[in-house]
């Protein structure tokens, strides 16, 4: 079952157009990722999805209630993580009386509030701060909070805007754990946004990669990984000349392509099996120091900026 | 419904008393009013001859309503534009608008934030005056004066309630147009000056001798324009309330 499908969905607002007749398919339990560059219409993409904004044309359904005719439905089992999440708190109230005012909003029974928010603030290693104002919170707690406050009611269908944006490394960690976590506990549907390509590839289980508001493209993170992957490109790393190693590797007919980098030259090549002992042989016997020969793993940075400039359908 | 609209009520309260200038403003609109018309009635007490003292009740008497009225108005002004305007300035209302709370439910939770402590303080506000000055007529070897007669309850219980409420319609609206609740509480506080006509309008009878007949035209005249506002308020806030043009611009 699809937990989000989008039909023809547009956006306009005046003239620019947000989002283009969008086509989206998010089968349920599925951490979909979104990514595209800034002015793409991710955001917009979300503040559909979340009834904050209503479609110019076209429609879509979040756990089979209609966006435009059931959008008290749609909030009840949507949680929305907004864009620059942490700026969203109340300022004046404390961590706790955040979350407090939005479970008795999201219709949490008033019994479970104060165990479901020490749940989350524990785990996100807030509880020791639960009686500060989110105001002063550092930027990381505040998009902590923030991450609380949208999982607080258990919903469905999790929207998340940029999650990591402002979290140092371990706190992006934890957060990546707890996606993890809560899609396979609850079985919820995530649809991140994220210009973090690394953990897109690290946590989504399918992607579409967009741009002016259209989807260029979309499938599961490992297929559309192994379509670069065909391409077999290789990394040699060298102590010395790169430029040298890259002119030898360069006036050899089977090589493709060529990239240099600091210390290694990046290689395509027609047929590795064939090719790749004799321009190792040909790098050795000029004098090369080979440290390292490898496969090139095609990361969805690759995928992301070939879609973007045209390259891949 | 209600349940959620007090919840939102509460915590609007709450964020608005962080605010120093609303802060401020409350203690002021609760002291101001009383004070003011203590004080004014204790120095004319203290200056006028007591056999001359009706005439100058006469005359400032409909003052009192106009007084409490205004500084009862005040908070609502000052609450509801940091309620429905400041939401955005604090990038707070897009989660809000996130919540399964109804458009309905939202306005009333809004609309209860601005409106039940201004109640309240009109409520409190006269209470205090008319006692204040009965104990102080007594005090000061006067007979006992109620500064508030029949016209004056019937402004304060019917024009400044209908305002108050109508104020919160007026910010609604603005609350479409503008970013800033420094802009919001300019405009809606404008509306105000409509209680400065039972102030001035009854002078003009000082002359001809028929200010009881003023005092009731201008209080008819505050509560008819505070009606027509109230209701076109209200007709238009509800027309006009959409959260796809508050988050557009977020």
């Amino acid at each position: 079952m699809d937990e989000i499908t989008t039909t023809g969905l547009t956006k306009n607002f005046g003239d620019l157009v947000a989002v283009d007749h969008m086509d989206l398919n998010i089968p349920s339990g599925t951490i979909f990722g979104l990514l595209g560059p800034n002015g793409a219409g991710k955001s917009t993409t979300t503040r559909l999805l979340s009834t904050l904004l209503r479609p110019t044309e076209g429609t879509a359904t979040v756990s089979e209630f209609d966006i435009i005719k059931e959008p008290v439905r749609v909030r009840e089992v949507t949680g929305v993580l907004p864009e620059e999440s942490n700026h969203t708190l109340y300022p004046s109230l404390t961590a706790y009386e955040n979350l407090e005012y939005f479970a008795r909003l999201y219709d949490v029974p008033e019994e479970e509030i104060p165990s479901r928010i020490e749940e989350l603030l524990t785990f996100m290693v807030l509880w020791d701060r639960k009686d500060d104002r989110a105001g002063e919170l550092s930027t990381g707690n505040r998009q902590r909070l923030a991450l609380c406050r949208a999982i607080l009611h258990r919903p469905k269908v999790l929207l998340l805007d940029e999650p990591t944006s402002a979290l140092d490394p371990i706190a992006a960690k934890r957060v990546r754990e707890l996606i993890l976590e809560l899609s396979k506990k609850y079985k919820q549907t995530f649809l991140i946004n994220s210009h973090n390509l690394p953990e897109v590839q690290r946590v989504c289980d399918r992607i579409a990669i967009i741009d002016e508001g259209k989807i260029l493209l979309q499938g599961k993170t490992q297929e559309l990984r192994s379509k670069l992957l065909a391409k077999q490109q290789f990394r040699i790393r060298i102590v010395g000349d790169v430029d040298k190693a890259g002119s030898i590797a360069k006036s050899m007919n089977f090589v493709e392509d060529i990239k240099l980098e600091v210390d290694s030259v990046l290689v395509t090549v027609e047929d590795p099996t064939e090719n790749n002992s004799s321009l190792m042989q040909n790098l050795l016997s000029q004098g090369i120091k080979i440290v390292e020969f490898a496969e090139e793993e095609a990361t969805l940075e690759d995928l992301y900026l070939e879609v973007v400039k045209g390259g891949v359908q | 419904m209600m349940r959620k609209s007090i919840t939102v009520a509460k915590t609007d309260f709450k964020n608005a008393l962080d605010l120093r200038f609303v802060k401020l403003g409350l203690i002021m609109s609760i002291a101001f009013g009383p004070v003011m018309i203590i004080l004014m009635f204790g120095s004319l007490m203290a200056i006028v001859p007591p056999a001359e003292f009706g005439i100058v009740v006469a005359v400032l008497g409909p003052i009192v309503p106009s007084i409490l009225g205004i500084f009862s108005i005040i908070p609502t002004t000052m609450i509801a534009a940091n309620a429905l305007v400041g939401e955005r300035e604090m990038n707070t209302l897009e989660p809000l608008l996130c919540t399964p709370l109804t458009d309905r439910e939202l306005l009333w939770g809004k609309t209860m934030a601005g409106a039940i402590p201004s109640l309240i303080i009109l409520v409190s506000s006269t209470i205090v005056s008319v006692v204040g000055v009965a104990v102080l007529t007594i005090v000061m070897g006067f007979p006992m004066l109620i500064i508030l007669d029949l016209p004056g309850v019937f402004l304060l219980s019917t024009a400044v309630p209908i305002m108050i409420f109508a104020i919160i319609a007026v910010m609604i609206i603005v609350s479409g147009r503008v970013t800033r609740v420094y802009e919001a509480y300019q405009m809606t506080t404008a509306v105000i000056i409509v209680f400065i006509i039972p102030m001035i309008l009854p002078m003009i009878g000082l002359e001809t001798g028929n200010i009881e007949e003023l005092v009731w035209f201008s209080n008819f005249i505050t509560l008819l324009i505070s009606a027509v506002l109230f209701i076109v308020g209200w007709a238009v806030a509800l027309r006009l309330f959409n959260r796809d043009k508050l988050v557009s611009m977020v």
